[in-house]
Parts: C-alpha cells; structure tokens; sequence
C-alpha cells in the first residue's frame, strides 16, 4: 500500500507528460530526417540523387530557355529515406530536422523545394557548362593550387587538354 | 445560428481512420497519436469512431490498392456530408514509393477528394497533429 502510495505520489509531482504542441514548444530528435534542403552553389549535377531517390521526388533538367538546371524535390513522394544525401558527393543535399509538412490540397503541386544552376561559360572556348563546385575541387584534389584553380573555368573537353599537354 | 454552430463544432470532431493499403507505418503514427499521452490528440477535441457514420474528419493512410478500391470507396460513401478528409503519409498523396506499380489505383485524390495533405514516411504525430488542426479549421467553415 505505502509503495503504492509513493509511486502515485511521485507521479502527482512529475507533472504531465504529455507534449504541449500545438500549443507549445516540442521536441525534435537528434537525426530526425525532415525536409530535403538544397545548396544549388554546392550542386554538380552528377544526377546521383535523382538515380538513388526511392520515391522518384528528385528531378533535375534544363530549363526551357536552356540558361542553366533547375533542380526539384517534390516533398509530397519524398519518403525522408536520406539516399540523396548519403550518396550527394558535394554534400549539397540536406535533410533538415523540419518535420512541418501539413499543407492543404491546393498547394499539392507547389510544395516543392527548388534550385537553379546557372550554367558558366568555359574561359577558353566559352561553351556552356555547370560550374564547378569548390567542394568538388577540395573532394578531387585535397589541396587546390594555382595551376588547379584554372581548370576550374573550363568546360571538360579544354580541361582534358589541358591536363594532357 | 451558424455561428454558434460553427464554434461549437470545431471543439469536437470525431475522427475517422481509413487504411487504403497501407504498410501500417502511418497507421502505427495515428495510433501513436491518439493513444499515447505524450501527443494526445484528444485535447484538440478529436475521437476516433468506430463507424464511418459517426465520422467528421476522415483520415486516409495507404496508396489504395486495387484490391482494397472499391471497399474503401464504399465505406467513404457511408461518412455523412459534410466531411474533411486528410491524407496521412506520402502513399495517399503521390503513391510515393509504389508508383506506377499494377497493384495500385492511386493516388487517392483521382477518386476522392482530399482537403490536406501530410507528407511523411510515416509523418511524425506533431505533423499529424498539425494536419489534424488545418482539417478542423476546414471543418468549421463547412458547417
């Protein structure tokens, strides 16, 4: 009875348990997967994460004025599995710890996260090309010289001649 | 009359599950929702009925397969108008992962029509409760 007593006790003074959102502040856990977010300065465009993504939510194509690539993640098939961001090289997807999702049915087609890369001109034979992320660079080299940084500005084919000369 | 009709309902809506074929991780996050103290939706006012004809807010989990098509829209036929209807998870929604698959009709809102949306694979029961409060808020102006 006295242990039982206690227990109750104890309990009265724990006070409640229960979360208080909505109508306060909770708790997110350490690692919770929440909505993707996209650096576009960070992208490559290697197409990894559109390869890897379970759900198919990852779309990256050229825009019609052929200026540069759009990237979009439609959250509404985005199952939070994180391949994207294991297998993103750069480590320019994220998956924030925002788990806000509720929206009405008229935004279905608009919650999307999106991204544009601007495609750069190569500095010798000016064709259009995705530009090249300095995380790639620190990823390909570890250090980045002079010499280096001027491939940088050159689309593949100069950069192969380049290299080979 | 409306008015009063309006704040009166809002404080208690009755909640009705429906499982389009789930895998039963969404399913496992509305019950988290309504039977652990810890998120509690029955503060919000809300109960889970067991007939569909009790039933205000409706929520939907699983892509609807084509075996279970005709029985779920026969029992979202029997909920009495007017009624809000939620889709939990991202299976309902888009079909998610299962798209384009020969066993699934979906998405649901080709044949039933959805007022919100909770994406998640499962969503947590904070983003179900969310979704529970956009519905409710839906569910006052219908009356």
């Amino acid at each position: 009875m006295s242990s039982f007593l206690k227990i109750a006790l104890r309990n009265l003074l724990k006070g409640p348990s229960t979360d208080p959102y909505p109508f306060g502040e909770t708790f997110v856990p350490k690692g919770l997967r929440g909505k993707i977010k996209y650096n576009a300065k960070a992208c490559i465009a290697c197409g990894m994460c559109e390869h890897v993504c379970a759900g198919g939510a990852i779309q990256i194509k050229e825009t019609a004025d052929k200026s540069g690539l759009e990237f979009i993640v439609w959250h509404n098939t985005c199952a939070f599995c994180g391949l994207c961001e294991h297998y993103c090289p750069t480590k320019a997807i994220r998956l924030t710890e925002d788990f806000h999702t509720a929206h009405s049915q008229e935004d279905k087609y608009r919650y999307v996260e999106r991204g544009f890369i601007k495609y750069v001109t190569c500095a010798r034979c000016a064709t259009p090309m995705v530009p090249i992320a300095p995380e790639l660079m620190t990823l390909a080299y570890g250090q980045v010289n002079k010499d280096i940084e001027k491939l940088r500005h050159l689309c593949p084919k100069c950069r192969q001649k380049q290299s080979l000369r | 009359m409306k008015k009063l009709l309006q704040k009166i309902v809002g404080k208690s809506p009755w909640l009705y599950r429906i499982n389009a074929g789930s895998c039963n991780g969404c399913d496992v996050e509305l019950a988290t929702t309504a039977c652990i103290p810890r998120f509690d939706v029955e503060r919000l006012g809300c109960k889970y009925c067991g007939s569909p004809k009790h039933a205000d807010i409706v929520l939907i989990t699983g892509p609807l397969t084509v075996r279970v098509k005709d029985k779920v829209l026969r029992v979202y036929d029997e909920i009495p108008d007017p009624k809000v209807t939620v889709a939990i998870g991202i299976c309902p929604i888009s079909a998610g992962v299962f798209r384009d698959s020969y066993a699934i009709a979906g998405p649901i809102d080709s044949f039933i029509p959805v007022d919100v949306n909770v994406p998640g694979c499962p969503p947590r029961p904070q983003a179900i409760i969310d979704g529970i409060l956009e519905a409710i808020k839906i569910w006052e102006t219908r009356m």
